[in-house]
């Protein structure tokens, strides 16, 4: 086969096409049809099966805020999957409880995705109900003030701009709370 | 020619043919493709900088939301993408696609137009993610119009490659021209995964569709056209023959077929169903076989011809980059474990790794290949061994130091985060060192691109007072 490619490039074209086709398919467009999860957003009543709790679609006011943390590329030092490790569970946890791990079924409406590759902050995703906007509103404008050693950029244009961050804070007290993972429910607002 | 194609007794009056008949070529578009990028190369290594200057000094330039970290960081990673890496390699595929056809380039106008347009491409991407018009997507974050001149251009650029070949004089086509033509056509199909199908997925769905997109830019777009430079410039530059024309077929074909199942490496235990995870290991430790065909027929080509390393600078860059690919294609099918990946995923590992593919290999080829050709297109000598020879020892040291220490530094902070008492903050403050030696390596790697564009365009303008005839 290789040696016919060697001289006819139309046969090199449709080889080395069929080859990429095979395993382009088979891993993106065939996966979401058997993993039904990837689509289907999170809902469940049954404590028996874990932590219960339903996904919901965004507000306008969250889109908002999601759109400023895609413009401010927050995605490229934050994280947002509590992955199947251990350490992870207990990071993305809160005042001694472990968080549940990430699950397909949870970003169903994330659009873009904010998974990321890098975590040169903490990881977000069981950040909300963590901090209150107090706490934010300072956080942006220098996170040093809060969290000594921190190397997040100031945001000062944010914290400023009361439209802008009380949308972009709606949309992180957002993260994670389709599952009700915390005791008692004691998320600050 | 007749070093590369030695191997190949029926190619061997294909070499005596092109050398007479270097005349013929036109070479414009090469030209303005090289010299544009080799420029970017300089302006976005100013960029490269700063950004790494903010991982020290977090609060320098912090007040202005066009230079925050998060805008800037998108310029750094598509500049050097796109601006630099892809274009450079392009303007050197203008130019050994026709001497390997034996044919002029197809359409020199549709070449230049390209470039004009590739430019434009570029400018536009600067203005808009200074601007924080970012669609999210990793390695896809510019806007749709962008993406559609991107298309237009790489259709631009895939018409007259295929027409060069479709019109060439010799039949049988030498490695160069297969990972040429693989490039461009799978690059159309993984640039349009990445930057159009993700827009109507959501969720992991889209994930999975990005990441077959970031995974493959590396894979199907800078390794196949990287590779072609390799396969052509390491028997030119040590006038030998290619060890094995069979083992070359061996990781061509393997490439094409490993290559695209591994996106969902990315997220290895992340929420990405297990088998999809599964899978994408499988196919990440089968990436050894195109690798180690490939790198073992350089260096069998090699045999005998080491002791031209000491003098001729592209073959110094040619070598360090195949080491660089060997290693980095390594590191890869060695994250996808899941026991590693563990530990090495999200840390400082990562960049560590994809600069040693991106600058210490891909770039590599391409500046041996810019200082192979320049003499050439311009019918001189290049401006200053010297100062070439500086420009190889600067990228290699400041390299290795960036490398090298974000592994290290890498990997303890992946222990780290995988101890829980630890405090996250705690494993920001350890890394300060790291990212010390970092930002000082980047300014040795950022002396040699100045170097290296120093002496390209004192070579070009010098060229009129200078003449000699081309090799």
């Amino acid at each position: 086969m290789s040696s016919k490619a060697d001289k006819s490039a139309i046969f090199f074209v449709i080889a080395a096409l069929f080859l990429f086709f095979v395993g382009g398919t088979l891993t993106t467009a065939v996966a979401p049809l058997v993993d039904k999860s990837w689509t289907k957003p999170f809902e469940n009543n049954d404590p028996a099966k874990g932590p219960t709790g339903k996904l919901r679609p965004y507000t306008p006011q969250e889109l908002k805020g999601r759109q400023i943390y895609t413009r401010e590329g927050c995605w490229y030092c934050h994280t947002q999957q509590t992955r199947t490790l251990l350490a992870d569970t207990k990071r993305s946890g809160w005042r001694g409880v472990d968080s549940p791990i990430s699950t397909p079924d949870e970003f169903v409406y994330d659009d873009p995705h904010m998974f990321g590759t890098k975590r040169t902050g903490p990881d977000l995703s069981r950040v909300g109900g963590k901090y209150d906007s107090q706490w934010h509103r300072t956080h942006f404008r220098n996170p040093r003030d809060l969290v000594p050693g921190s190397i997040m950029p100031p945001f000062p244009w944010i914290a400023n701009n009361e439209a802008e961050f009380q949308a972009l804070t709606a949309y992180l007290q957002t993260l994670g709370r389709a599952k009700n993972w915390r005791p008692e429910n004691d998320f600050e607002k | 020619m007749s070093a590369i194609s030695a191997a190949q007794p029926e190619q061997m009056s294909v070499a005596a043919k092109s050398a007479a008949a270097d005349s013929i070529h036109q070479d414009t578009t090469a030209k303005l493709f090289l010299l544009s990028s080799i420029t970017y190369f300089f302006i976005v290594g100013v960029i490269a900088l700063m950004i790494a200057a903010k991982f020290v000094w977090p609060g320098l330039m912090g007040n202005s939301p066009f230079l925050t970290y998060g805008r800037l960081r998108p310029l750094h990673v598509n500049g050097m993408l796109f601006g630099w890496l892809l274009a450079a390699d392009m303007g050197l595929t203008y130019y050994l696609v026709p001497r390997l056809c034996g044919v002029k380039l197809w359409s020199e106008k549709l070449g230049i137009a390209t470039a004009v347009l590739w430019n434009g491409i570029i400018l536009g991407a600067v203005v808009t993610l200074l601007a924080g018009m970012n669609q999210g997507f990793e390695y896809g974050e510019l806007i749709l119009p962008l993406d559609v001149a991107v298309v237009v251009a790489w259709v631009m650029f895939g018409t007259n490659i295929f027409m060069t070949i479709a019109t060439r004089k010799y039949e049988q086509m030498y490695v160069s021209l297969w990972y040429t033509m693989g490039c461009i056509l799978w690059t159309a199909f993984v640039y349009l995964t990445g930057n159009f199908a993700v827009l109507f997925t959501s969720g992991v769905n889209q994930a999975n569709l990005n990441w077959m997109y970031v995974h493959n830019a590396v894979g199907l777009i800078f390794t196949p056209i990287g590779l072609s430079l390799a396969y052509y410039f390491i028997p030119k530059s040590a006038n030998a023959p290619l060890h094995s024309h069979k083992l070359s077929m061996v990781g061509f074909w393997s490439l094409a077929f490993v290559y695209v199942w591994t996106g969902a490496h990315h997220m290895i235990h992340g929420p990405i169903s297990q088998w999809l995870q599964t899978i994408a290991i499988v196919f990440s430790v089968m990436l050894i076989i195109p690798v180690w065909a490939v790198v073992y027929n350089f260096f069998a080509t090699m045999k005998g011809q080491w002791h031209q390393m000491r003098d001729n600078i592209p073959l110094k860059f040619l070598m360090s980059g195949v080491v660089f690919y060997l290693l980095t294609c390594f590191q890869g099918p060695m994250h996808s474990l899941r026991s590693v990946n563990a530990i090495v995923s999200k840390t400082d590992w990562i960049p560590g790794h994809a600069h040693m593919a991106v600058l210490g290999a891909f770039s590599f080829f391409a500046i041996a290949g810019a200082y192979y050709i320049l003499p050439r297109l311009y019918r001189t000598k290049l401006y200053s061994d010297a100062l070439a020879n500086w420009s190889y020892w600067l990228f290699m040291i400041g390299g290795l130091g960036f490398f090298v220490t974000l592994w290290l530094g890498g990997l303890w902070q992946g222990w780290q985060w995988n101890n829980p008492a630890i405090p996250f903050i705690d494993t920001v403050v350890a890394l300060t060192p790291v990212w010390i030696v970092r930002f000082f390596s980047g300014i040795l790697m950022f002396g040699g691109i100045a170097a290296f564009l120093y002496n390209v365009m004192a070579t070009v303008i010098g060229a009129k007072d200078n003449p000699q005839a081309a090799a």
